[in-house]
């Protein structure tokens, strides 16, 4: 076998080329113009805050003088040289989609940006009022004498340097002017058919000189800057490893600027000035040529009309399993529940929580938030149960990434309606989507389930492909019970019936299952893995799938993000596919399917197969045992196998491409599950009408 | 009434309807944690575990180092039990008599356990009781009856069940699916912990020294289990350590009811924890630091027992002392036929061991229940004061086994320091002071140990052995042949009549040497009649 390193690739640049894919719907000619935009700006968003959490850490510990390699054999140093390079072209494709594909076609459509001196006289009108009534008032210039006194400016927000002449025999003068997030980024301006804007930093820099008066502005130059927040490298690392970022963390010598993005057209001088006030490395500036953070102008997206220029809106449509007039409990009790949004709706999650609220019979709600939307109607519900006298235990994961301030308010709002609100566990992150309700029924108490591998969050359930599963299965609730006690502290870890969690024995409970494929298919027996998730990075899990497919076992793996897995390659890895669908929705689901000798085994899962899931998260690996839910999972497993337009196949260099000349119709999973979501209803509907109830008149006496 | 630990407000309650079934919360204050079991019982009396908590804690190590349990572990605790009241409020538990809350050996050996028992129900609410070693052999009886019920092996021949706790050994022999024996040993897997940090030595030193301290306490063991030629017992183990070996040497029968270990692979994996530091342990097993502790020294007992007992497999099962306390909060608290039985054959296995004449100690003991069934408008005393009875008639001769002489005092400390299964220490003392009293002087302020009673007890002793003298007096042939007792009630008098009696000189003797204590206690005088044939040629012999 060749060497270990040699058989992985580096997540980084897994991940740069993941971000690729996402560019490459803002690059496609198929993709609707305005989700074009849309996907651009992800693409740099996305990249923010890949800098953000991987650069910086890395930053970090290049400065220290670590060589310690990562398992693709890389060093920090090494990494930061091919990220450098990856994402420089990275950026040059993202400007040049926007400058040479995006705008002419929205300046086709109508949709025009006016620089300052393409502006009519009453589009310059309109910029001079919106400058004095919206941004006068508010913009706050801070004056630089030294840059060596330049203040700490927040990370990815906007701000424009300005450069003005010293007054005769004097040293120019530098002012730092933040543009604050509640500014809206596009200023809209009158034009006679269409819709004109101008860039709000564009705005500033026309009427400097009113901010800062009684000099010559001689340059306005937008900037932005990316702080180290090393969250994501932090907790990759374990054991000693994290002991050694510790004491980076300690030594830090540096700016932890670890990106300054700056217009192009930027001056030498405005360049020298800003790195030097920044203190950040050559390698981590970007001069970009068009405006800085192209998230930004993902507003345009959300343009009224132009309803054309985008995807059919899609109304995730009810499951037709459940009919509406029913408790969801009796739902459940019927059948187990397999929900697939956001082709179907979240309503039967949330009415699990409302009914729960208002049913006399419920005893207690227990659930994990990790992200949720403010107005969520899921923490509402859980509000006006707790109001009620049920006993609520919510555990809010307060270290969901960039959600930490909003997990907090509504967290706080709960407990003042009288929930208990446990904030995560020490060190770990809770992960695991569960929610648990104890009813007490004639038969005795009755725990109903969900679980899931989105987020409770109504929200973001339009836009993420994710799967749920509900259920009263009496052991999966003993387990789930047992799991919570966990979580909420209230007891130690128990054995699980049928349950695996992370970090006490998901990956082990994962490397049994593919192992177990493994010793089947070296005695001739048939066996088959099929895995769902959106990154897979741990070099045990890895390995035992190379191991798979040494023995034969076809392993099909549809990685939406990360892959560091080299599929294809001959001795190691040819019976591994690996493919990746970034498509309209975010494909967030992770489902597990093994052969298993015939006995079929399926399960859904909150975790990737990533270090950091595996080994420093609480996750829960759940088997959907039920046999229609079983199939209803294969199904959408074989979709995502069947999808050759969006789908993308991991050659052994690393590299994504279309699928070979399609000898097959078309399959686009996502628009396929739509199709089949509306059919569905449309089923139901008439297998309704079927039944004809006559309005009977009242018996003659 | 007490308020149960699970009492919610009012209006959480209110307006929920009553289930069917019933869900019963039982706590366990054990040596190294405190454990919850919730569980749902049905109206036949199946029961659903619902969930189980188990959260770590010292006591153990307080009581057995310091002697006491120290105010940062009954905080702990504390904050453990309102955790697990506010889950059976969850359950809807807020019957009192739905939850049962026990204490073991590193409650009861501390010296402050009624202050730590206060600041618990003050706390928390929970009433929790202190259970005595006979108790919790009678749990683990309770609990461990279905699983041998389910295995054939296991109800014929011999089976010695034995759970290692944090501060004792409890060994329960069965022999043909009857209690033949039940035996506390001090020999816990935390005491032993502790020997080994105190001595200081290095770790194999301290390892050989707790192998020899774990075969002397084996020893006695032994003593009550035969394991000569053929006749070898099957060997059942219960409890949190033995039931983690499992799930890392049969990880495939994780989660079944019982399962079969290899002696030597259990033996082999006591050596690997134990050649692991406490910080090993936890970080490789994921295990609670006091759970580290005793895991190493548990699984040696378990392995050293099963090596003197030449057992090549070990049978573990799931019961827990929660299980027998659900069983008996199901039942009511009330003491089966079948659960009375095996006190019965416990208590004839002590019998033997003292080389009593089995005939006459078990028609005294007939005799003894036929009166107290007659008397019981008189003495209002309940099924197990009944059971007391039997087992101080089946054992008042035992002290023959040390000397003739005052054979009587000789059966009351041999009864004290046996194990009788199912017996309580409280029992045992009530049973030995009956057995005592079947002669000679009746109960008297200068006997140390009638006078340590309480009111009650002490009333309870007397009427008992009131009843055994006139069994006893009954009772001359020996090997225990007499015909059927038939007990008449009269104002004022017994009147006792005895089939196929013959000649009753000798027992209208022997009545007016033992009868005064009873018309003293019961103030109505007895008297003996014989029976021959049908009850229509019922005749006087004699009348006292």
């Amino acid at each position: 076998m060749k060497s270990r390193q040699l058989m992985l690739f580096n997540r980084e640049l897994s991940w740069l080329e993941f971000n690729q894919r996402v560019l490459d719907e803002a690059l496609s000619e198929d993709t609707p113009l305005l989700e074009r935009v849309k996907f651009l700006g992800i693409a740099a968003s996305n990249l923010d805050e890949f800098f953000m959490v991987r650069v910086g850490g890395l930053e970090m510990l290049a400065a220290s003088g670590s060589r310690r390699a990562d398992p693709s054999g890389l060093t920090p140093a090494r990494q930061l040289e091919v990220i450098g390079r990856r994402v420089a072209r990275m950026v040059a494709d993202q400007y040049a989609c926007h400058r040479d594909l995006l705008e002419p076609q929205l300046v086709a459509a109508g949709i025009r940006r006016v620089r300052r001196r393409e502006m009519a006289p009453d589009q310059a009108r309109r910029a001079e009022e919106f400058f004095n009534a919206e941004l006068l008032p508010v913009l706050s210039p801070l004056a630089v004498a030294d840059p060596a006194d330049m203040p700490d400016l927040p990370g990815l927000r906007l701000h424009v340097l300005v450069r003005q002449a010293g007054a005769a025999g004097r040293p120019e003068r530098c002012a730092v002017i933040p543009v604050g997030t509640a500014m809206s980024r596009l200023v809209r301006l009158p034009c006679p058919s269409g819709h004109a804007y101008a860039l709000v930093e564009d705005v500033i820099a026309m009427f400097a000189e009113r901010l800062l008066p009684g000099a010559e502005i001689e340059e306005a130059v937008p900037f932005r800057i990316t702080r180290n927040a090393d969250i994501g490298v932090r907790e990759d690392l374990g054991g000693d490893f994290m002991a050694e970022m510790e004491h980076v963390l300690d030594q830090r010598k540096y700016s932890d600027c670890v990106r300054l993005e700056l217009r192009a057209s930027a001056s030498r001088a405005a360049l020298k000035w800003l790195t030097g006030a920044l203190r950040v490395r050559e390698r981590g500036v970007y001069a970009v040529p068009g405006p800085v953070n192209l998230a930004g102008l993902s507003a345009l997206a959300a343009l009224e009309g132009y309803d054309e220029l985008r995807y059919p809106e899609w109304t995730p449509q009810p499951s037709p399993q459940i009919d509406p007039r029913e408790s969801i409990f009796d739902e459940i009790r019927r059948r187990d529940l397999v929900l697939c949004h956001p082709y179907e709706s979240f309503d039967p999650v949330t009415r699990l929580v409302e009914e729960a609220a208002r049913d006399p019979e419920v005893l207690a709600i227990k659930q994990i938030l990790y992200r949720t939307s403010v107005s969520s109607p899921v923490v509402a519900a859980l509000g006006e149960a707790a109001s009620r006298g049920k006993y609520v235990t919510a555990v809010v994961e307060l270290r969901a990434r960039f959600d930490e301030a909003r997990n907090i308010e509504w967290a706080r709002e709960l407990e003042r309606q009288g929930a208990q609100v446990i904030y995560g566990l020490k060190g770990l992150k809770t992960h695991a989507k569960l929610c648990i309700v104890v009813r007490r029924e004639a038969g005795g108490v009755v725990r109903y389930l969900h679980f899931g591998t989105g987020n409770y969050n109504e929200r973001t359930a339009r836009l993420y492909s994710d799967v749920g599963y509900m259920t009263c299965d009496p052991d999966l609730g003993a387990d789930a019970s047992a799991f919570f006690n966990s979580v909420t502290g209230c007891s130690e870890p128990q054995p699980f019936l049928k349950l695996a969690a992370a970090p006490l024995g998901l990956k082990e409970r994962i490397l049994e299952l593919i192992e177990n494929e493994t010793a089947r298919r070296r005695q001739g027996r048939r066996a088959a893995i099929r895995i769902k998730v959106n990154a897979l990075v741990h070099p045990q899990v890895i390995e035992a799938l190379y191991r798979a497919s040494q023995a034969g076992v076809r392993v099909d793996l549809n990685v939406r993000g990360i892959c560091c897995l080299r599929p294809g390659v001959k001795g190691l890895s040819e019976n591994i596919t690996v493919v990746s669908i970034v498509d309209r929705f975010l494909e967030h689901s992770r489902i597990f399917y093994f052969y298993q000798g015939g006995g079929e085994r399926v399960f859904i899962s909150s975790a990737d197969l990533m270090p950091r899931n595996l080994d420093r998260r609480v996750e829960l690996l759940v088997p959907v045992d039920d046999a229609a839910c079983r199939r209803r999972l294969c199904r959408i497993l074989d979709g995502y196998f069947r999808d050759n337009v969006k789908s993308r196949v991991l050659a052994p260099d690393g590299t994504y491409r279309a699928p070979g000349p399609a000898r097959r119709r078309p399959y686009r999973v996502q628009f396929a599950m739509c199709a089949e979501a509306l059919q569905a209803v449309r089923t139901a509907q008439a297998a309704r009408r079927s039944v004809l109830q006559p309005h009977l008149p009242a018996e003659e006496h | 009434m007490r308020k149960s630990p699970a009492s919610a407000p009012e209006s959480r309650e209110a307006d929920a309807p009553r289930a069917a079934k019933r869900t019963v919360g039982v706590v366990e204050l054990g040596t190294t944690s405190i454990r919850m079991a919730v569980a749902q019982v049905d109206e036949k009396g199946v029961v659903r575990p619902l969930d189980m908590l188990n959260q770590a804690v010292s006591l153990g190590r307080d009581t057995f180092t310091r002697g006491g349990i120290g105010a940062e572990t009954t905080e702990a605790c504390v904050k453990v039990l309102r955790g697990f009241a506010r889950t059976l409020r969850e359950y809807g538990v807020s019957d009192p008599g739905s939850v049962s809350a026990v204490a073991t050996s590193a409650v009861r050996e501390a010296a402050n356990a009624y202050a730590f028992l206060d600041r618990i129900s003050i706390a928390t609410g929970f009433d929790v009781k202190v259970l005595d070693e006979a108790e919790v052999n009678r749990f683990t009886y309770l609990a461990v009856l279905p699983h041998l019920r389910a295995d054939a092996r296991m109800m014929s021949g011999d089976t010695l069940v034995v759970e290692v706790g944090g501060g004792s050994t409890e060994a329960l022999l069965f022999r043909d699916g009857r209690v033949a024996g039940a035996h506390t040993y001090r020999l816990g897997s935390l005491r032993l912990r502790q020997a080994m940090e105190e001595s200081r030595l290095p770790g194999r030193r301290a390892m050989q020294i707790t192998r020899n301290e774990i075969d002397r306490a084996i020893r006695h063991v032994l003593d009550s289990v035969p394991v000569a030629g053929e006749r070898r017992p099957g060997m059942l183990a219960l409890g949190g350590d033995i039931r983690f070996a499992c799930l890392h040497l049969a990880p495939a029968r994780a989660g079944a009811e019982r399962v079969s270990l290899s002696a030597a692979g259990l033996s082999a994996f006591a050596d690997e924890i134990l050649g692991l530091s406490v910080d090993e342990v936890v970080k490789r097993h994921h295990v609670s630091y006091p759970d580290a502790e005793t895991l190493g020294p548990a699984l040696l007992v378990y392995a050293r027992l099963a090596d003197a007992l030449k057992v090549r497999r070990i049978r573990v099962c799931k019961a827990t002392l929660r299980d027998g306390l659900v069983a008996e909060l199901v039942s009511g608290g009330s003491w089966t036929p079948e659960f009375e039985r095996q006190v019965v054959s416990s208590a004839l296995e002590t019998g033997a061991k003292y080389r009593f004449d089995r005939g006459h100690a078990e028609r005294v003991a007939d005799y003894a229940r036929v009166i107290f069934d007659a008397l019981e408008p008189e003495h209002h005393l309940g099924q197990k004061h009944r059971l007391i009875l039997t087992v101080a008639a089946l054992l008042h001769e035992t002290g023959e086994f040390v000397s003739n002489r005052s054979h009587h005092k000789h059966s009351q400390y041999l009864i004290l320091n046996s194990d009788i299964f199912g017996l309580g220490s409280r029992d045992l003392v009530v049973t030995a002071l009956v057995a005592r009293y079947h002669r000679q002087s009746p109960p008297k302020p200068t006997h140390e140990l009638y006078v340590s009673l309480s009111r009650q007890e002490r009333v309870v002793v007397a009427k008992l052995a009131a009843i055994l003298r006139v069994a006893d007096a009954l009772t001359t042939r020996p090997g225990g042949r007499g015909g059927a007792l038939r007990v008449g009630i009269a104002p004022g008098e017994v009147n006792l009549a005895l089939e196929d009696a013959g000649d009753l000189t000798l027992q209208q003797h022997r009545l007016r040497q033992k009868g005064n204590m009873f018309e003293q206690v019961y103030g109505m005088r007895v008297g003996i009649r014989g029976r021959r044939g049908t009850a229509h040629e019922e005749q006087a012999i004699d009348v006292v």
